[in-house]
């Protein structure tokens, strides 16, 4: 996987036939200001079906778990404003859904912090 | 005595007469002679008559007079006639040679005729041809040499017309070769720049892709871009050369349709529908793509600006049928006729200048250049939408199966397998299925409780992903954490209490090189 996925990637780095704005339709930014940014996470609700456009679908397969913006723009090597756009457009037909980037319960909070250094200290 | 020379002389004449006809005998056939000598006779027999009759009549004293004139005038009249025979005679050959010098003379005319008149119909168009066919000029001359029978004269300037003609059409064609060598020149370069320009913008549309408004600047000229490199590579169709740029892969009929898409000004408004699943074999999709671009733009450049035009690709038996209906006017069976005729002008030389003038005949023109070079079929219709619909179909021997099973996006290949182990991904779906409690379990100190559950399952996770996946090995393995915490733990509590880190060393991950432990 390793050996053919750099030989794929120069393939395509070459250049397609189609340009990037006919994926978008010419729009470089969602219409309305969506809250998306490149670590908000999207995770897909429906499967894709067959009249989405590839991108789509293949955004909607993998994010079965969720992956953040930027993840998504490396793995199918589309810029994030494209994969932004695409986005926006599932987002609103409900085919996927983002969450919050990070949990904020999962940042450790002051009390915590103090009492691991206490803890530390009692070594 | 005089009577009886007055009878012999007029006796006599007839005689003289009568040789005529013997002499006569041997001209040739077909001559007035013979009927004309007894009129000339005539005078001399009536004068000799006459002259009997005188002398028998007049009295004898009188007589010899009367003979003497009587024979006199017989003889001058006899004289008179002969001579006048004689120069009947030669009027009559010179009237013969007359007739045949206008006989041959009219047969060089009518030869000269034919000859003009092939030279019109026969041996100028074939020249033409073989002047067309690449031949020069002298060959062409040898080649279509031409044996007349009339004069060395007029062969001479025969050949002359000839040569002058052929040399002229070929400094014409001289001409026009040169400057269609100089459009394609120029054509390619623009392609070439264009080409470059292209992938610098897909660069640079990577490195803005953050910030939307850079990358929506960059769009726009990307796609004027593309706009430039379509006008130069319909410049080179139609002079003869091949469109742009040369694939050698195979690609997904559905990025081929999108490839056209991206070459024209409203592709905002071609909806694309289903697409069959094939692949275009890398030598057609050049020429497809330029194709389907030039019959999009014509699609949405003649049809109302609100209006779709949608575009479909369906199999049938004799390849891929890509069909495009527009919901404009619609055509005319005249503007039909039009439309075919100007796809099916075939101009063997190649750059016709009134095609660069206007767009549709532009367009027209090299859809059918390469429609015949590529053995596309392209068929006009009136759509149910009243507008247009064509119908291009791609032949067999240009398509295969997708390469991309399933999917028709070229880079749909190097999507990551969804579910891989381990990796960045398994730790989002941890933290994302598994959030931290925000209030933990403390124990007696007061420190949460830890979960051993993760510490356990991780770990493993880690090191196939190192297996997997050499080029991370690195990043993983550093950022890795112990299997058994409890001996960092040990490590920890000897760096807090001043024991040297390299008498007494912690214990490495089962695993690790000696190396990866320096970096560490």
């Amino acid at each position: 996987m390793s050996d053919s996925k750099p030989e794929k990637h120069r393939n395509w780095e070459e250049g397609g036939p189609e340009r990037l704005y006919v994926l978008t339709s010419g729009r470089s930014a969602p219409s309305e200001a969506a809250p998306l940014d490149m670590v908000t996470l999207i995770v897909t609700r429906h499967r894709p079906t067959s009249s989405m456009q590839p991108e789509q679908a293949a955004i909607l397969r993998i994010c079965d778990y969720p992956l953040s913006i930027a993840e998504i723009s490396a793995y199918v090597h589309l810029p994030v404003s494209v994969v932004t756009v695409l986005l926006a457009d599932l987002l609103e037909s409900g085919h996927a859904e983002a969450r919050a980037p990070i949990p904020t319960a999962s940042l450790p909070d002051v009390e915590l912090l103090e009492a691991v250094m206490h803890g530390l200290q009692n070594l | 005595m005089a009577p009886m020379n007055a009878m012999y002389i007029a006796l006599s004449i007839p005689f003289s007469a009568l040789r005529m006809p013997m002499v006569r005998a041997g001209s040739p056939p077909g001559s007035s002679g013979p009927a004309s000598a007894p009129i000339w006779l005539l005078p001399s027999v009536l004068l000799a008559v006459c002259t009997a009759v005188a002398v028998a009549l007049t009295p004898s004293m009188a007589r010899a007079p009367v003979v003497t004139i009587g024979v006199l005038a017989t003889v001058v009249v006899a004289v008179a006639g002969g001579e006048a025979a004689r120069r009947g005679r030669v009027l009559d050959e010179l009237r013969k040679q007359y007739a045949k010098r206008e006989s041959v003379l009219l047969g060089h005319l009518a030869q000269q005729e034919a000859e003009t008149v092939r030279m019109a119909k026969e041996t100028l168009p074939t020249a033409m041809a073989q002047l067309q066919q690449g031949s020069r000029a002298e060959d062409v001359l040898r080649n279509v040499v031409h044996v007349s029978r009339v004069s060395p004269e007029f062969e001479a300037a025969y050949r002359a017309v000839l040569r002058y003609v052929l040399e002229a059409v070929e400094a014409e064609e001289d001409l026009r070769d040169s400057a269609q060598r100089a459009f394609v020149n120029i054509a390619r370069r623009v392609q070439a720049i264009v080409h470059q320009q292209s992938q610098e913008l897909r660069e640079m549309e990577d490195k803005h892709g953050h910030d939307p408004e850079v990358f929506g600047d960059l769009l726009r000229l990307d796609h004027r871009t593309a706009l430039v490199g379509r006008l130069a590579d319909s410049i080179a169709v139609l002079g003869g050369a091949r469109p742009g740029r040369q694939w050698q892969q195979t690609i997904p009929l559905f990025n081929v349709l999108r490839g056209a898409m991206s070459r024209i000004i409203d592709y905002q408004r071609v909806d694309l529908h289903s697409v069959a699943e094939v692949g275009i074999l890398g030598r057609g999709v050049e020429p497809l793509i330029h194709a389907l671009s030039e019959l999009l733009d014509n699609a949405t450049r003649y049809s109302p600006p609100q209006t779709r035009v949608h575009l479909t690709a369906t199999e049938i038996q004799t390849g891929v049928a890509i069909e495009m209906e527009d919901a404009g006017i619609g055509l005319t069976d005249e503007a039909r006729l039009r439309a075919e005729r100007a796809l099916a002008q075939d101009s063997p030389t190649g750059l016709d200048l009134d095609d660069l003038g206007e767009s549709p005949r532009l367009g027209l023109a090299v859809v059918g250049r390469l429609a015949r070079t590529n053995n596309f079929k392209v068929s006009f219709r009136s759509s149910a939408y009243g507008g247009v619909r064509v119908v291009l179909i791609v032949p067999p021997e240009m398509i295969t199966a997708t390469p991309v099973p399933g999917g028709a996006m070229a880079k749909a290949a190097v999507l990551p397998p969804p579910r891989r182990p381990g990796g960045p991904m398994r730790r989002v779906e941890g933290l994302a299925e598994e959030p931290v409690p925000a209030v933990s379990p403390r124990n007696a100190n007061g420190l949460p409780q830890r979960r051993r559950r993760t510490r356990a399952v991780i770990p493993p996770l880690r090191q196939k992903s190192v297996a997997s996946t050499p080029t991370e090995s690195d990043t993983s393995v550093s950022a890795a954490p112990p299997p058994q915490a409890g001996l960092w733990l040990a490590a920890f509590q000897e760096g807090i209490s001043g024991e040297s880190r390299a008498e007494s060393p912690a214990p490495r991950p089962h695993g690790l090189s000696d190396k990866e432990s320096e970096r560490n």
